[in-house]
């Protein structure tokens, strides 16, 4: 632990035991959504899977990079993941996105996706409002994820008719064009 | 519709897989089906059993959100 670093947040008035609670669940969310989006990734298949693909990818790959960058914080401020694997599960900030009953329907597959990412959108934009002016690591930490989680969400949206992006694509695949300062080679 | 007071509200906390009651301006709403409402608590910072109409202005999300439960009840004083 950083101490000094918990008291300077917790001078600042963040109740920093409830700031982990939620750092920790929305870890849980990003590694279990790199989980899941495996599978829906998988299962985007054919003519009409195909466009969807690499986005898919890149949101996956991102998310789990979400959680590499989530990991050091949440243990510079006195937190720790769970023992259990299965606990860390059952405590996401944000559904399971699962697989719908029918895996070749794509537009299905869109609103898991697109629903998992407007959680997350909705996750990170409480903990910026909650560390804006405070904690200014994880305020910083908080903002590149929420920039990435953004993104995602348009992507998806796009896909579903809502209207263009405005977004060009990755250079590389999972790049985490705002997160990777966060990421130790 | 069924009334409660701030009092019999507070006894639908989610305590022992009970059910998750919360208010917003008035009405009361069931959340026991809502993944986003396990436990009784919300996102960490939000405990069932409660009026939660001030907290809904600091929150990430809209009331529109909260069309997805149902209306069990009216919050009287």
């Amino acid at each position: 632990m950083a101490k000094v670093a918990r008291e300077m947040v917790e001078k600042a008035g963040v109740n920093v035991d409830e700031l982990l609670e939620l750092l920790v669940s929305n870890a849980a969310a990003e590694l279990t959504t790199f989980y899941y989006y495996t599978i829906l990734r998988v299962n985007l298949i054919g003519l009409e899977g195909e466009g969807v693909k690499s986005i898919a990818e890149d949101a996956r790959i991102e998310d789990r990079n979400h959680f590499e960058a989530l990991v050091p914080r949440i243990y510079e401020l006195g937190g720790k993941l769970p023992d259990d694997m299965k606990q860390f599960h059952d405590i996401s900030a944000c559904p399971p996105a699962n697989l719908p009953k029918d895996p070749s329907d794509t537009k299905a597959l869109l609103k898991v996706l697109l629903d998992a990412e407007r959680c997350a959108v909705r996750g990170y934009t409480n903990i910026c409002n909650i560390t804006a002016g405070k904690d200014h690591r994880t305020y910083e930490l908080a903002l590149a994820i929420l920039h990435e989680e953004i993104e995602h969400e348009a992507w998806f949206s796009e896909f579903l008719g809502e209207g263009p992006s405005g977004h060009f694509g990755r250079r590389t695949p999972g790049e985490s064009p705002f997160v990777s300062k966060f990421l130790h080679p | 519709m069924r009334t409660f007071t701030r009092e019999e509200l507070r006894k639908y906390t989610g305590g022992d897989g009970g059910p998750v009651y919360f208010a917003y301006r008035g009405k009361v709403y069931d959340a026991s089906e809502s993944w986003h409402w396990r436990g009784g608590k919300h996102q960490v910072l939000h405990a069932a059993g409660e009026d939660l109409t001030e907290s809904l202005g600091a929150a990430p999300h809209g009331e529109d959100l909260l069309a997805r439960l149902p209306v069990i009840g009216a919050l009287v004083d």
